[in-house]
């Protein structure tokens, strides 16, 4: 936490570092420029798109553009938003996340046992992406409730994990989502220089993990459909993210932080207690 | 409705001395990771083809009963099967049409030869990329697991760890949910239509989610009472070593990621997985 970061009750200090009492402000002005340099290289793999007729194993480079330029985006932004934005982890923060990320792993497990079966024999892709934001909630609400940079990757990487120990109908794959849902979300929150954590950032961090797992399934799992159904799929990914996984966890963290459980962290310090 | 508790279990009715349940939980991770990415890259049935065949030729050594798998791995066969069907029913089509469902003579759904073949190959690729991991968490203690991520992988140790603690937590919060039921029964709660019970159900949910991060808190000041994440380097009480009879497990996931890859490059149907 930064001193130049003042919230509603000023800026009380960050309960007991442990160790390193790191409290260095946020050099504003490089993050801004590695995240704008991470976004600008996406683009720039976009617009130039990826020589045409050179050919890995007979398939044409150029076709494999827009998941090239999500990928660089997606990984050079989070890594300069983490790595920038120097808010040392607490124990009290890693453990709380450790939690949340497991009762994320139980939502996972029972929605993947019990829920899930049920919606997903009902409809077919691209309908069946409504319900994507599920899996995509407990990366939002930890980046939310802890707010320190790399929160959202490893809460949604702990319940991946946890939902693949349980077993899940997608083996060991799902840490894999995990990581890149994260990363999504992670991106969003990175953007804002992990000062903001209003409504509108929550949705648009569930928006982030929507477009990655809504391109994921569309890769991993419906490569055969026709494009125009893949797109849809997205666009309902990034739909059922923004208010599954984002106004969800922003609507927990508030309650959370009503009945004072996170007293000692960043996101229930500026709240009024009743 | 109670979440399942015996995931920390470890290893049950596996032969733990089988030769890749005994490799080193990173060795088996990087099997599982190795054989997904090689088939994230394609669909084609004779590369998933092979790389199915190769992992079910490697199960007899990794101490895992058939009937073991089948109580770990049923859950991916039902993965990948609707999957498979998905594909044939709006995939691409092409060749023959074997089945179709027409309303006013628009075709809705239709099986054609080409969507068959891509189908198949989904489902046979869902299982080659799913049975590792099966095999990696049937044959594996979470302890050790965080132990060689710690030691072999050099993961930041504190949430390593806390990541362990957490899911240590995990078998105390099923005891909690009987206790809030009780509770919630004992004042009344709880009873009434099918609507009110979702309503308590989900209002029981977050009750169980604020005791996780109380306790969450209590237990992190208990950790750092104990000098938990005082030191940058730790030591260990389990030692977790990465041998070269582990090595040999990682290349023999390679092995199975660059054979089928070649059968399928060899056979003229690699192709790699597009947006469209």
């Amino acid at each position: 936490m930064s001193t130049t970061h003042h919230q509603h009750t000023g800026t009380a200090p960050e309960g007991t570092e442990s160790g390193r009492t790191a409290r260095r402000p946020v050099p504003v002005a490089k993050v801004v420029a590695g995240l704008a340099a991470a976004v600008v290289s996406g683009a720039a793999v976009y617009a130039v798109g990826l020589p045409s007729g050179v050919e890995i194993f007979r398939t044409d480079l150029a076709d494999l553009t827009l998941p090239a330029a999500l990928l660089v985006t997606l990984v050079l932004g989070s890594v300069v938003g983490i790595a920038s934005a120097r808010a040392p982890w607490r124990v009290v923060d890693i453990v709380v996340a450790s939690v949340l990320g497991v009762a994320g792993g139980l939502l996972f497990s029972v929605w993947n046992a019990v829920a899930y079966p049920l919606v997903s024999a009902a409809v077919v892709p691209p309908v069946s992406a409504w319900y994507v934001g599920v899996w995509l909630l407990p990366g939002v609400l930890g980046g939310l409730v802890i707010r320190k940079p790399g929160a959202a990757v490893y809460t949604e990487l702990v319940a991946a994990a946890l939902s693949a120990l349980i077993g899940s109908s997608w083996g060991f794959s799902v840490v894999w989502y995990g990581l890149l849902q994260g990363l999504g979300a992670e991106l969003v929150l990175a953007l804002f220089l992990y000062r903001s954590f209003r409504l509108p950032v929550a949705l648009l961090a569930g928006a982030g993990a929507g477009v990655v797992v809504g391109v994921l399934d569309s890769i991993l799992y419906y490569p055969e459909l026709v494009p125009v159904l893949q797109l849809a799929y997205v666009g309902l990914a990034v739909v059922s993210g923004v208010v599954i996984a984002g106004l969800g966890s922003w609507a927990l963290t508030r309650a959370l932080a009503r009945t004072g459980a996170l007293a000692p962290l960043r996101s229930g310090r500026d709240v009024e207690r009743v | 409705m109670r979440p399942p508790t015996d995931v920390l279990a470890g290893p049950v009715g596996v032969d733990t001395s089988a030769p890749l349940a005994r490799a080193n939980p990173v060795a088996k991770l990087a099997v599982a990771a190795l054989v997904a990415v090689a088939l994230v890259l394609t669909t084609d049935l004779v590369t998933v083809t092979v790389a199915l065949a190769c992992v079910l030729l490697a199960l007899p050594f990794t101490g895992v009963g058939a009937r073991g798998l089948w109580r770990r791995g049923w859950i991916v066969v039902v993965a990948a099967v609707p999957a498979g069907v998905v594909t044939a029913l709006l995939g691409v089509d092409s060749g023959a049409t074997w089945w179709a469902w027409q309303v006013g003579g628009t075709t809705l759904l239709d099986v054609t030869a080409g969507s068959a073949a891509a189908g198949l190959a989904i489902t046979t690729r869902v299982l080659a990329i799913g049975l590792p991991g099966v095999v990696l968490l049937a044959t594996t203690d979470p302890t050790d697991l965080a132990d060689a991520l710690g030691q072999v992988l050099r993961l930041p140790h504190r949430f390593v760890l806390a990541a362990l603690a957490g899911m240590r937590l995990f078998g105390v919060l099923a005891e909690e949910w009987t206790t809030l039921t009780q509770a919630r029964r004992a004042r009344g709660l709880g009873g009434g239509g099918r609507l009110s019970r979702l309503r308590t159900f989900g209002s029981q949910l977050f009750a169980l989610l604020v005791l996780a991060v109380r306790r969450a808190t209590v237990l992190s000041t208990a950790m750092e009472a104990r000098g938990f994440g005082a030191v940058r380097e730790r030591t260990w009480a389990r030692q977790s070593r990465f041998t070269g009879r582990d090595w040999l497990v990682v290349v023999g996931g390679l092995g199975v990621a660059v054979v089928s890859t070649a059968a399928g490059v060899a056979a003229g149907t690699w192709r790699l997985v597009l947006l469209g």
